[in-house]
């Protein structure tokens, strides 16, 4: 009567394949693993990034001046004072909070009343640079690290005319 | 006489044949998806530096155009990821009053590249807008 059950061979066979494939998918994730380590962030999992350089751009291209101070909001590297002016024409105030790590803080106010608070969670370390062009104009470089220290948003941003 | 139990060789070999499938196209599909997240990610890097660098060519005079170095003026340091890269400016001439600028970043043996062009007309005045 014919044994039941698997020879040696068969069961070295059924593991070296097995292994083969395993060595194929942990080379391939090591490899990725080590390519991702190379970014800074990646944008594509975290829209809020962008979210919040879609905003920016906008507030700043349509900045009229930079307001030294308000209300407790002072001009800081962590903290963006605009005078924005708004679809109906109208001006509002817009402050940037950049201070508290992995955040961002965009208030508007009409007058002095706060009209609009929007917040973003997970993104990277922001902080504010003046960056005068060669022509005098005020512009405004956003940059932020990553956890990492590493430079993940460098951007420059000038207030479009209004006048 | 009672039938053998077991899988034939045809048996086996289709199996393995569907097997093999499935595995590769699993595998060839999550290469694929990385490489396509890393290229997007690459492109937003390079966006940034080629926007920054076309605020600081806006603004250049128009009569000076031509009289620029052709390499970026902007701090590229967004750009380590991408490192080896080469940048290049061109600025193009189609009609006396008109110039085109056009940047370039290359990357991943100049496999990949983006660019970004401006258009500067001559407009008689100091060229801030």
């Amino acid at each position: 009567m014919r044994q039941r059950g698997y020879t040696l061979l068969e069961i070295v066979v059924t593991l070296a394949v097995f292994g083969i494939f395993l060595f194929i998918v942990v080379l391939l994730t090591a490899e990725m693993r080590a390519n991702e380590k190379k970014y800074p962030i990646n944008y594509m999992a975290h829209p809020e990034v962008s979210s919040v350089m879609a905003r920016l751009r906008k507030d700043i291209f349509d900045t009229k001046y930079y307001p030294a101070t308000f209300q407790d909001y002072q001009q800081t590297p962590k903290t963006l004072i605009l005078y924005t002016l708004q679809q109906t024409g109208f001006g509002e105030t817009v402050v940037y909070d950049f201070r508290t790590a992995g955040e961002v803080h965009r208030k508007s106010f009409n007058a002095t009343q706060l009209t609009g608070d929007w917040t973003a969670r997970g993104v990277p370390q922001f902080s504010i640079g003046n960056f005068t062009l060669n022509t005098g104009q005020d512009a405004v470089r956003i940059s932020a690290n990553d956890e990492h220290n590493r430079l993940a948003i460098d951007e420059i941003f000038v207030p479009r005319p209004h006048d | 006489m009672s039938k053998s139990r077991g899988f034939t060789l045809i048996e086996v070999l289709v199996a393995l044949l569907v097997l093999t499938i499935v595995i590769t196209t699993t595998i060839a599909m999550f290469v694929e998806r990385h490489k396509r997240l890393r290229q997007a990610n690459e492109t937003i890097l390079a966006y940034q530096a080629l926007s920054n660098e076309a605020e600081i060519w806006r603004r250049i005079a128009f009569g000076q155009l031509d009289a620029q170095a052709i390499t970026f003026q902007s701090d590229t340091a967004i750009l380590a990821p991408l490192a080896p890269y080469a940048t290049s400016i061109h600025v193009d001439t189609p009609r006396a009053d008109v110039k085109s600028v056009t940047f370039t970043i290359r990357w991943a043996n100049t496999q990949r590249e983006a660019k970004l062009s401006i258009v500067r007309a001559d407009t008689g005045g100091n060229g801030l807008w």
